[in-house]
């Protein structure tokens, strides 16, 4: 099987300052790898540990060698593209990637809670369906097999290549690569190319007219001394009509 | 905007917030319809949501909706609906990616509001991980992953007419091919009120705590992930969040949990939510409605005995 994992494709989020105004500050303008970016790789991994070839993609002013550290042997890096707030856009960049690889049988992705149209997106620029909230994948008779949570249920899907599967991570990376891996990863190569090469333009159709802050209320907090603050918790839950 | 980009279409899979955005589809002006993939139910609620008419298609028994995605971009691109409204359900979002991508539409998730300008169309939508709320205007068609609320008040407008979208389009070659228990149905997820434990709680013994306010409330005993994940201290299918239990309580009490956005997922359609944190700066205070800053080994047992009074 021939897979690529898309990482690193867009900003954290938790490196945006919201600030009083409600203006929204960026501390680091940078691509990073994302909150299930690792799961997607994982799968990636299984899906190509017997046999196979897993091509890391990733494009902006990120890190490419994330994944080279973490088992990806060689990487595409669409080094001058921006973020957007059209995820259809971000998509176009990265199926752009994916053809400049050549025959793949599946793209997996991590499926962002920030760009949950990426992996649609994506899929659809490709011209392949896809399958989101994925949690884990493997390679069977030739197709895919992916399993996701829907509701109650546990859901087994076997897909025909070629398919974009976006994966969810249920937790935080627990194995992070240390330095040996690190200093490897530096020496495997990366393909270096532009948006202009690829020949795509992504024009950016949104026009941002700036953020402001929710409109939440704030949370009421009780304070002074526990008998005291539980009574009038008490009072405002049974105002509420929850007790 | 061309003659033929008009309308919307709202992209169903399930019936949850359908009514909420058929009323924001109505609210741009142009005609309505439900693009309703499932089966016959889903295809009358969007019926009764007020659409102008609704198209249907229903999966074969193990095909998941995903196989039809190349089916419904191929309607769009006939019909060229100007905003295109799905929720984020994996589904529903497959078959909206698929055809935005036909229709050269931007996608934009998290949208909130939608409104008509001119010939464009303004949304608002979630920022900064919904620390912010951006406003985005849109010349060209837009596809919006709608988190807006769902509007459950919504009368049934009469009856709008159900075709069959068949146009021998074949579906992908996907398969379900399995379908398990997947242990989320514990009784945590129906449950009125919830009580939850995070690491704020310093040994598995003190869940007597917990457990002492909960059956004062009437109420479920749930957890943070590390608590039962990493601690074990309460079952794994009582977390919830981000990759457990999504719920909708009444009442949501949270005892030394820090609130963490993977955590706060799961408790966002939860009506009341009460925090009980030492530390004042706790993130959960950002979020939850009411808050008591304080040690949980004082403030359960003042807040049981204020319960029984
Ligand atoms: C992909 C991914 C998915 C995840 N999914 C989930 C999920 O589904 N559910 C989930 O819960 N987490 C999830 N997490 C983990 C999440 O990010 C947090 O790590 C976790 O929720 C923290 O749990 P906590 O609040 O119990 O612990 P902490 O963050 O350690 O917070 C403990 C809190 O207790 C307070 N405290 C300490 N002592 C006391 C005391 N005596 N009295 C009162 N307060 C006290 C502290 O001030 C602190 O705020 C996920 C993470 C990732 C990366």
């Amino acid at each position: 099987m021939r897979a690529v994992v898309a990482y690193t494709w867009a900003r954290d989020v938790a490196d945006a300052a919201v600030r009083q105004d409600g203006t929204v500050e960026w501390r680091k303008d940078k691509m990073s790898p994302g909150e299930d970016d690792h799961a997607a790789l994982a799968a990636g991994l299984a899906l190509t540990t017997d046999g196979g070839t897993l091509v890391g993609l990733t494009c902006g002013n990120g890190d490419a060698s994330w994944a080279l550290a973490r088992g990806v042997e060689q990487a595409v890096h669409v080094t001058d593209a921006t973020p957007h707030d059209d995820d259809a856009a971000t998509a176009a960049v990265l199926a752009a990637g994916v053809r400049s690889i050549g025959a793949v049988d599946v793209v997996l992705v991590g499926d962002s809670e920030e760009h949950p149209g990426v992996p649609v997106a994506l899929a659809a620029h490709l011209g392949w369906p896809a399958v989101v909230g994925v949690t884990t994948a493997a390679a069977r008779d030739g197709r895919v097999e992916v399993v996701r949570t829907v509701g109650d249920l546990e859901e087994t899907l076997s897909l025909a290549p070629p398919v974009v599967v976006a994966v969810a991570a249920r937790s935080a990376e627990t194995r992070v690569p240390g330095m040996k891996e690190l200093l490897a990863a530096r020496k495997r190569p990366v393909t270096r190319t532009t948006l202009a090469e690829l020949g795509v333009d992504v024009p950016d159709t949104l026009v941002a007219r700036g953020t402001r802050l929710p409109a939440t209320a704030p949370t009421r907090v009780f304070d002074g001394e526990p008998g005291e603050a539980t009574r009038q918790l008490v009072a405002a839950l049974r105002n509420e009509g929850v007790l | 905007m061309s003659a033929t980009a008009t309308g919307a279409w709202v992209i169903a899979t399930e019936e949850k917030r359908l009514a909420a955005m058929v009323r924001a589809a109505r609210a741009l002006g142009g005609t309505v319809t439900v693009v309703a993939v499932g089966p016959r139910a889903l295809a009358d609620a969007a019926s009764a949501a007020g659409p102008d008419g609704v198209l249907w298609l229903e999966p074969a028994g193990a095909e998941p909706v995903e196989a039809h995605a190349a089916h419904v971009a191929a309607a769009a691109a006939d019909a060229a609906p100007r905003t295109l409204l799905a929720t984020v359900e994996p589904g529903a979002r497959a078959l909206l990616g698929a055809a935005a991508v036909r229709l050269g539409a931007a996608v934009v998730p998290g949208v909130l509001s939608l409104r008509t300008e001119g010939e464009g169309v303004v949304v608002e939508c979630s920022a900064a991980g919904g620390a912010a709320i951006a406003t985005l205007a849109c010349p060209g068609p837009l596809a919006a992953l709608f988190a807006g609320d769902d509007d459950v008040t919504a009368a049934a407008a009469p009856s709008a007419p159900v075709r069959v979208l068949d146009d021998g389009t074949a579906p992908a070659d996907l398969r379900v091919v399995g379908r398990a228990a997947s242990g989320r149905s514990a009784g945590v997820r129906d449950a009125e009120r919830v009580v939850s434990v995070g690491r704020g709680l310093k040994a598995k013994a003190d869940l007597a705590l917990v457990e002492s306010l909960a059956s004062t409330l009437g109420a479920e005993v749930a957890c943070s992930m590390p608590v039962a994940e990493d601690l074990g201290w309460v079952a794994k299918e009582r977390y919830v969040g981000r990759s457990g239990q999504h719920i909708s309580p009444r009442l949501y009490v949270a005892l030394g949990i820090s609130g963490t956005p993977q955590h706060m997922e799961g408790v966002r359609e939860a009506k009341v939510v009460v925090a009980v944190n030492n530390d004042p700066a706790a993130a959960i205070f950002r979020t939850a409605d009411y808050g008591i800053v304080g040690d949980l080994y004082d403030v359960v047992p003042a807040l049981v005995a204020a319960l029984s009074s």
